[in-house]
């Protein structure tokens, strides 16, 4: 719903005050008409909005009126109107705050103070200490680094390995664009964290870059597919024909000609896929076949917290995972405004 | 038409054998190219104090001397006489391991996936009728944050409230031990992990089931029966709903694979004996034999539900093609 109202209200934002459509235009010649226009405005949105700008002592009712014919002038917007500034901003903040944490980190994180292990967030130790003595403080902002990359590094590999696959599937004749399709459904079907252990245990003891792989190799399917369907529906242009025609190779094509039509609707699910990579490298780390225990990053904190149970220290699960989830939540909504704004280019086509 | 529908049939289920047949070959490749000793599962630490003879004896004993193309074949040809080797951890018939198990995973899957389709069903109507007032605006942000979460930190947090501070519910295990028979103890130990299954999973279907009404609810036979005078709940009950339901419907079907890939997760966290639990351990531990029916198992189901979507989407509404819904359900999950 959002982005349909979102759109209507675009619509209306966009043309001039009473010279919207020729239906209008024979309306308003006069201030006092477009309350009649708001009225059909509301009544045609019908089941959908409350009428706010109807004028109430109108007895009619008029139903069946498309809602693109009737436009109002849409109060001005704000620039930060339906962007989102505060995820932005806290995205912001994390990142600035990992990139720079030698300047913000108040001890080593690395370093294990054994006469201060278990300690609750106090002054000295702004979120406590973990089970084995180390600033929760530091490590975050230490860990946050490898979270992200990790996050970073096996999208852009998933997406790479999605855009060539969908591609080749996309522009391949039908039986080898099944075949693929088949094949990727078989490797779906295997579970997806069984994929995980045994790639891993094939690339051997797990670091940041194995596991970035691992994560990036298992999660492309998705985006493939929207690539391939993006591919198929535009493989027969003029100018994809007459690029072909000239000579251009299957790189050429991806690049320049395919790939700025599917981009903007690959975006979201990027954004989102960077969001799971987290997730998953957080997952497998507490499970206990992720980053070992030395290399810190959120989810490697969070493999302690099973001894953090035993002991009820909270600050040990709770800080991190409030980083984490809030992270996340963040890159959902930007996730969510790219959504949106591709889908009004969409339409207003 | 009578015949065509047989050729449907054997169709799908070649297909469908095809595709297990692939699966297992590629299982059987990747599981054997993991290093790792598959000996240590069987002799436990005895391993490390054998003499070269003696593993290559233990090793020829397990088959584990040939090259892989050898070993996959007599797997194939005992597993098609339905002899699937024994667990290298359990010792007995890998079967008989996972019959022991399954019950548990069962119970948790099916009762989280009924919950998820009742209250996504419902939660998603709710959310359309009160379209963007607020409690829509409200269900929309809980579930936004809610889905956000990962589902590992939502059971420790759950953990550490219900069982470490109120001490209310237990944090692990299917049963007390020595009580297996009581049907309130089980139950206690379900609660949690249910939770989590359930919240995980159900605000992303809930939000399609709203999505898909409220694009309902704009086309142009709401607007007839609106103006001949139906009520509102009447139209989106009985009209709109019925409309979205076999789409619903091909979804869940989808869905039904990644809620039991979630309880994997859940259920190591608990450690609930369960098959998740049970698949963790042997692709970790190298337990050939186990990891080989467990992947065929949970890949077979997968496979099926998505022949049943498309059986659903070709059938009961064809105005839906075949390939837009696999898509749709891969888009956030993944």
């Amino acid at each position: 719903m959002r982005i349909l109202r979102h759109h209507l209200y675009d619509g209306g934002g966009e043309v001039p005050e009473g010279k919207s459509t020729i239906g209008h235009g024979a309306y308003s010649d006069g201030a006092d008409k477009s309350s009649e226009i708001g009225t059909l405005k509301n009544l045609s949105e019908g089941t959908v909005e409350k009428p706010d700008r109807a004028d109430p002592a109108d007895p009619f009712q008029i139903v069946g009126i498309q809602p693109s014919s009737s436009t109002l002038p849409a109060p001005k917007k704000k620039w930060y109107k339906d962007k989102p500034v505060f995820s932005l901003l806290f995205l912001a903040i994390v990142i600035g705050g990992c990139l720079c944490c030698k300047l913000i980190m108040t001890k080593d994180p690395t370093y294990m103070d054994l006469m201060n292990y278990n300690r609750a967030p106090d002054r000295e130790f702004l979120f406590g200490t973990d089970t084995m003595g180390r600033d929760i403080f530091s490590m975050i902002w230490y860990g946050g680094r490898i979270s992200l990359f990790i996050g970073l590094f096996s999208t852009l590999i998933s997406t790479m390995i999605a855009v060539v696959f969908g591609g080749i599937s996309g522009i391949a004749p039908q039986w080898l664009d099944t075949l693929l399709m088949r094949l990727t459904e078989i490797l779906l079907s295997i579970p997806n964290l069984l994929l995980v252990i045994l790639l891993q245990a094939i690339l051997g003891t797990p670091n940041v870059v194995t596991i970035s792989v691992v994560i990036g190799v298992t999660s492309w399917t998705s985006i493939a597919k929207v690539v391939r369907t993006e591919v198929r529906q535009i493989r027969s242009s003029e100018y994809v024909i007459a690029s072909r025609c000239m000579g251009g190779g299957f790189f050429h094509l991806l690049w320049h000609h395919l790939a700025p039509n599917f981009i903007s609707s690959i975006m979201f699910m990027v954004v989102m896929n960077i969001r799971s990579a987290i997730v998953s490298e957080s997952t497998l780390s507490f499970m206990g076949i992720g980053l070992p225990l030395e290399i810190i990053s959120w989810g490697s904190m969070l493999s302690l917290s099973e001894k953090a149970l035993l002991t009820g220290s909270w600050w040990i699960i709770l800080i991190p995972g409030v980083f984490l989830v809030v992270t996340l939540l963040c890159m959902t909504e930007v996730g969510n405004y790219l959504r949106r704004q591709v889908n009004q280019k969409e339409r207003n086509l | 038409m009578k015949k065509n529908k047989v050729w449907y049939v054997t169709k799908k289920l070649l297909i469908f054998l095809i595709s297990l047949l692939l699966l297992s070959v590629i299982t059987f490749y990747i599981s054997r190219l993991a290093p790792g000793d598959p000996l240590v599962s069987y002799y436990g630490d005895r391993v490390e104090k054998m003499s070269t003879q003696e593993r290559a004896w233990a090793e020829e004993k397990l088959g584990l001397h040939d090259p892989i193309t050898v070993q996959y074949i007599r797997w194939l040809g005992n597993a098609l006489h339905g002899d699937f080797g024994i667990s290298y951890k359990y010792k007995t018939d890998v079967l008989e391991v996972i019959t022991g198990r399954i019950g548990n995973t069962l119970i948790l899957g099916g009762v989280g996936f009924v919950l998820i389709f009742i209250l996504a069903l419902l939660l998603g109507v709710w959310c359309a009728w009160y379209e963007d007032r607020l409690p829509d605006r409200i269900v929309c942000r809980i579930g936004t944050v809610t889905s956000c979460i990962p589902e590992f930190w939502m059971s420790l947090l759950l953990i550490l409230i219900f069982s470490v501070q109120l001490r209310l519910l237990p944090s692990s295990g299917a049963y007390t031990i020595g009580k297996s028979d009581d049907i309130l103890n089980r139950i206690q130990h379900l609660i949690l992990p249910i939770t989590i299954v359930v919240l995980g999973h159900l605000w992303y279907y809930a939000y399609m089931v709203r999505n898909k009404l409220l694009e309902e609810v704009r086309s142009d036979y709401v607007l007839l029966a609106k103006s001949k005078g139906l009520d509102k709940r009447k139209i989106l009950f009985c009209h709109c709903l019925r409309n979205i339901l076999p789409s619903y419907l091909s979804i869940m079907a989808i869905s039904v694979p990644h809620v039991l890939g979630g309880t994997y997760i859940i259920e190591t966290v608990f450690s609930y004996p369960g098959i998740g639990t049970l698949s963790y351990e042997s692709a970790r531990y190298k337990d050939y034999n186990l990891l080989m029916v467990l992947c065929i198992l949970s890949g077979a189901i997968v496979i099926l539900c998505n022949m049943v979507a498309q059986a659903i989407n070709e059938h009961i509404d064809p105005r839906i093609r075949a390939n837009e819904m696999t898509e749709e359900s891969e888009v956030v999950k993944r």
